[in-house]
Formats: C-alpha cells, structure tokens, sequence
C-alpha cells in the first residue's frame, strides 16, 4: 500500500535548516491499522504530510499502491489525494462557515460526481458516523467529539483506501476518544488501511502495529498483538 | 464546478458583510467614476457619418482677414460667404452638395386648437437629406429649382409632424411660417445625430432642427441667420443697401459640404476651388494666401474640437482614479483571503489541486467585480444624471448610457476585480497546506 525509502525532509529557514526526516523508511500494508508514537517535534505530522502527498520530501523515494508518486504534477497529486486518501486532523478542520452536509460535500465537489450520487455518499457517511439528523448543523453547534465524527464522515465519503489521522483523539476527553477509536476500528475492519498518530499509548497499543518515531527517524518496530475486538470488550 | 465556485463566493461574501461592502463600493465607486467621464467622451466621439468619411467633406475657404489668420484650428473660418456659396452650388463637380444654415420660424395651422410656436429650421439646398442620409418617413425633398427660387415647401421633422398632425400622412397640407403658407412636401422620420456633425459652429449636441425649408427662398423672406455670423471688415457690400447688404456682405454664415465620390472628382474640385479663389483675388476678395480645406467628418469633428482635451485628459484621470480603487480592493482582498486560508489548506488536504483553490478565489473576486459593476452602473447614472440637470438640456444626447456603455462597464468592472483578485488567489494557492493544518 505504502512503501518509503530513505525519505528525507528538510525545512530550510534563513538561519536554520531542521531535518525533521532523515533516512525514513516504512512499508505499510493494504488493510492494516498501524499507530504511530514519537515525542514532540520528532517528524510525525511531517511523515502523515508526506503520506498523505500534501508535502513532497526533499528526497528517497516514495511509492502509494506501487506507483513512485516522486514525480507527479500538483493536479495529479491531488487527484490521487482526493481518491485515495482520507484526513484526520487533531483539530477537526471543519469549514466553519458550511453545514455538515455542505462540509462532508467538498472532496465529492473535487470529485466530480453528479448532485445525486453526492447526496447518497454524504447521507451514507453521516449515518455511519450517526449524525444523520445533523445534517444541516454548523460544526460550531456540535461538542468536539461529534465534530471530529463529522470530520471521519467526511474522510470516509469519498471511499478512500487509505485513512491518516493525526492525533484525532488529542482534542478529546477519554470517552469521545474511546468512541472515536472504536469507529476508526470498525472502519479499518471494513478494509480501509489507517495510519494514525497519536499521544495515547493506550490507543497505540490497541493498533495491529506500533511504530516510533524519534528525531525523524523510525526507532523501533515493534509488532503488537492484533486484537481488537478483544480491546473493545 | 463554475456553480460551485460562484455558491462559495456569495456565501463567503455574506460572511463578512462590511469587509465585502467596502471592496464592491471600491470597485463600485471607481468604475461609476470611469464610466461618468468615459461615457461623456464616448457618446461625444460618435461619428454617424463614418460610413461616408470617404465621401463627404466639409468646405472651407480661406476668404479672411489679410492682417490676421481666422480663428479655427486650421485658420480658415468655418462657414463660407453667401456669394461664395452661390458661386460653389453653380459647379456641377460633387455628386452632391448642400449649402445650409440655421434659422427659426413661428408655426401655426389653420384651424387649429395648437398654439403658435417658434421652430428650429434649417435653410439648406435639397441634397441635405440625401447627402445626410436623413430618412423620410413620407414624401421627399424640393426640385432643383427650390434651390434658387422662392417656392414655399417645407420638410418636417417627425416630432413636428406628430406636433401638428398627430403623426398622420401631412404631404400636400399647408402650414403656416411666420404667416405665410407652406406646403408640405415630406415628413422625416426620427433623425437626430449626436454630435450633430453637419452643424458644428452652434452647439455640437442640440438636437436637429424641427423644420426644412429651400434655400431660395432668402430674398423674400429676408432671412439671416440663427447660427453663428462672422465678419472681419466693415468694407463690405459696397453700393448695396439693407438686406442685399447683409447677403451680400464679406461675413460667412454659411455651411458647406460636398459628395466627391472618388479620387479624381476630389482633384477635379480642388482645381475647381482653386479656380474660384484666383477668380476673386483678381476682384479684390481673398486677399490671404490662397488657402482652402475639405474635411472628411472624422476630421471635421477632431477639427472643431468637439472632444476637448480636457475632456480626453479627465478620461485618463478617472481610469487612474480605477486604478487606486483596484489598488485598494487588492489589499482588501489579500486580507480576507489570507484570513481563510486555513479553509483552503483543508480544501487542499480533500482533494483540491491549486489550479482549484486559484481558480475559486478568483471567482470570488470576479464576483465581486460583477456587484462592484451593478452599483457602478447605478452611480454613473446618478453621475450622468447630474450633468443633465447641471447642463440644463444642453447635454441630454451625450450625458446617457447605452446598452454597449453598460456592458463595457460591467466589462471594465469584472476586467478590474480579476486584475485585484489576481495575486491574492495566487498568493493563497500556492501557500503549504499543511502550514495551516498544525494542530492549533
Ligand atoms: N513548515 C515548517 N517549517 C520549518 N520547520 C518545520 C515545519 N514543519 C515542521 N517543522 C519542523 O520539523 C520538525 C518535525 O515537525 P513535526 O513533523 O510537526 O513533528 P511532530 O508532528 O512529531 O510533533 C520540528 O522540528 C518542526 O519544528
Ligand atoms: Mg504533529
């Protein structure tokens, strides 16, 4: 699914160049839940970015679903990204300004698809996520939890394989967060691959896989024992 | 897409309402400014005979004052002696020529509740309306022999014609000018050329005159003129006395214009004005430098100075002052874009390429351009309409816009938000994503 290769990212100010990747190599497979643990400012977010084509690395070699995406036009990165790649954020990025409908609508605009099959993917989502009867809220009228489910409703909308959250529980209390993990749970077990950052060694445990990530580099592998739906229990 | 894109605008327009007011009022305020001045110079450059500007030429002489060059553009007076155009109607060169001037005469009919009235009337040779292209609704112009003999037909203006008849077929009716009876002999139909290129000496934008009639009728009715009447000397029309002294005087008041279809007619009148000019210089007249002009109406307007400079200077001012206008909208743009650029770094994160997120800002803009334009219209208008009232009637014909002077406005409005949208929209799509998507 996810393969790279000595991926190198360096931020270069004036004064300053900072390595927050270096040597970076990682292979993911379709289908897996991999979590992700590294101190702060140790090139988390800047590998999700990488992953997720928002950002292109300064070198090594990077290949989604076998294709060296090393090369690719803006336009085609974000194709890819609008097809395959869903995104969570720790702090939701819900447009504030549109409804949950209208906010879960945006990567289908980018799409293309016609008015009708939107409608049926954003009520499709948005009942798996349970809000169904929400539709035509401001995000600014749900709590945190419910508007980081919107964010998943709107990830999942356009059927991405492959799902990047970045510390998506960091914003919540422990039992928004438990919900929100058993959702990204349930979404992984209906075959979507998710990579996902976070704080909480609890919730890293419960991922297939934990990785480390220390000063821009992977430390540690070190396999987990897959058993979610014991954890949930 | 395009729907999309427009959909967001409006909504994040009405998001900040006051942000959004200032730059539409910007835009708004710059392009009403432009458009005051530019429809002014535009309906003052009008040429309706610029399909005959290889064709027709106005005539000047050079017949002034030996001690001093008259005071024209070209220092040659704009009108002619009555002599002179006497001695030009007698050359059969021009497939037509009109010699013409302004005159007035009361109007009344018999029987008639209508109360007498003074009309605007133009004294003019009978190829005026052909020459002109002036379109008649019902019957036509006098013979030749009008031309130099006093007969008594008038032509009338469709507006007087609705006047006095209700708008009904009036060929063969009498009508009464200062008391003496005319027949009518044609109507016209709405002709009214702004400028009105054919008579540029007496206010370049009064409408055309209400009534015609031929230009032999000046003896018996001892007709002067309405229009501008200029002399140099008092020695003049020696021996003659009272009117005969007037028609015959060294005063031009005169309009002269000719139809030279090609170029060997236009060489052949040339050497026909020529002729006349060395003919009397022999009798004492045309003491100046021999000197003559024939001007195409194109010329004839820039001549006449109809678009002052300063009006052509007030054009580039009020583009300028567009300019600023669209300076500040730039600015006002930049800040709002910047403001939302977390929006569009998650807009990116779903999918948007920059081709994307450029592209949906410079709608808003565009947006805004086509808002800024609807008011803008609406403050040109408020413009031109004060120059109305300002000018007392005097500039109803140019002080309105047109449907083509709407359209270049909403153009000129549109075309100036791109320009202001441009770099905020480039700005915005090319800034990192994933600046805006840290964690706050
Ligand atoms: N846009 C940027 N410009 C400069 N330095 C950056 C930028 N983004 C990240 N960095 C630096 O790269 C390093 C890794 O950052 P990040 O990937 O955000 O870490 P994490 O998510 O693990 O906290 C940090 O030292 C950070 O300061
Ligand atoms: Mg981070």
């Amino acid at each position: 699914m996810l393969k790279m290769q000595n991926i190198r990212k360096s931020y270069r100010t004036d004064t300053i160049e900072t390595h927050a990747l270096r040597d970076f190599s990682l292979e993911v497979n379709e289908g897996e839940f991999v979590s992700v643990t590294g101190p702060s400012g140790s090139g988390k977010t800047t590998f999700l970015n990488i992953a997720g084509l928002l950002e292109t690395p300064t070198g090594g070699q990077y290949l989604l679903d076998g294709q060296e995406v090393g090369n690719l036009s803006d336009s085609e990165r974000s194709r890819l990204r609008n097809e395959k790649i869903g995104f969570i954020f720790q702090g939701f990025n819900l447009i504030p300004d549109l409804n949950l409908f209208d906010n879960i609508d945006v990567p289908l605009r980018y799409r293309g698809f016609n008015a009708k099959e939107r409608r049926r993917r954003i009520e499709k989502s948005l009942e798996q996520v349970g809000l169904s009867a929400r539709a035509k809220h401001l995000p600014a009228q749900l709590s945190g939890g419910q508007q980081q489910r919107v964010a998943i409703a709107r990830a999942l909308a356009g059927e991405p394989r492959f799902l990047l959250a970045d510390e998506p529980t960091g914003n919540l209390d422990s039992l928004m967060a438990r919900q929100v993990m058993e959702l990204l749970e349930f979404i992984n077990e209906w075959g979507t691959t998710i990579v996902m950052v976070t704080h909480d060694p609890e919730l890293a445990r419960r991922a297939q896989r934990n990785i480390q990530i220390v000063d821009g580099q992977v430390s540690d592998l070190r396999q987990t024992i897959a058993q979610p739906e014991a954890a949930i229990a | 897409m395009i729907g999309y894109y427009i959909s967001l605008a409006m909504r994040s327009l009405r998001g900040t309402p006051i942000l959004s007011a200032l730059m539409i009022a910007a835009i708004a305020v710059g392009v009403g400014a432009s458009m005051t001045v530019l429809t002014l110079n535009y309906m003052m450059s009008q040429n309706a005979l610029e399909h005959k500007d290889s064709v027709l030429y106005a005539v000047q002489l050079d017949s002034w004052d030996p001690n001093q060059a008259a005071d024209t553009a070209n220092e040659i007076p704009w009108q002619l002696t009555y002599p002179d155009a006497i001695a030009l109607l007698r050359s059969d060169i021009p497939t037509r020529q009109v010699a013409m001037h302004r005159f007035g005469f009361t109007v009344n009919i018999d029987e008639s509740e209508l109360r007498p009235f003074t009309a605007n009337t133009r004294v003019t040779t009978r190829d005026f309306f052909s020459l002109f292209d002036v379109p008649f609704e019902y019957g036509g112009t006098w013979n030749k022999e009008a031309d130099t003999a006093a007969v008594q037909s008038v032509v009338l203006s469709k507006e007087t014609n609705d006047k006095l008849f209700g708008g009904e077929n009036s060929v063969g009716k009498i009508v009464k000018l200062n008391g003496e009876p005319f027949t009518v002999i044609g109507v016209l139909k709405h002709w009214n050329p702004s400028p009105k290129i054919y008579d540029l000496n007496n206010n370049p934008f009064a409408d055309s005159e209400e009534l015609y009639i031929p230009f032999g009728l000046h003896r018996k009715f001892e007709i002067y003129s309405w229009g501008n009447t200029n002399g140099w000397t008092s020695r003049t029309a020696e021996g003659a006395e009272g009117y005969e002294r007037f028609l015959l005087g060294e005063h031009v008041w005169i309009q002269y214009w000719v139809e030279l279809d090609n170029a060997e007619q236009r060489e052949a009148y040339e050497q026909f004005l020529t002729g006349h000019i060395h003919q009397q210089k022999e009798q004492g007249r045309f003491e100046r430098p021999l000197k003559f002009a024939l001007s195409p109406p194109s010329e004839w307007l820039v001549l006449n100075e109809v678009l002052e400079n300063d009006n052509r200077v007030l054009g580039w001012a009020s583009l300028a002052f567009l300019l600023v206008c669209v300076i500040n909208a730039v600015a006002l743009l930049l800040a709002k874009f910047l403001r939302k650029a977390p929006e569009a770094g998650v807009r990116r994160a779903l999918g948007a390429s920059r081709n994307a997120i450029f592209t949906q800002h410079l709608i808003e803009s565009s947006c805004i351009g086509v808002l800024g334009g609807l008011f803008g219209i609406i403050l040109a208008l408020a413009g031109l309409t004060g120059i109305r009232v300002l000018a007392m009637g005097q500039a109803d014909q140019i002080a309105a816009m047109n449907w083509e002077m709407m359209l270049a406005a909403v153009g000129l409005a549109i075309l100036a938000s791109i320009l202001a949208g441009l770099y905020p929209a480039w700005r915005i799509s090319r800034t990192n994503p994933s600046v805006y998507l840290k964690t706050q």
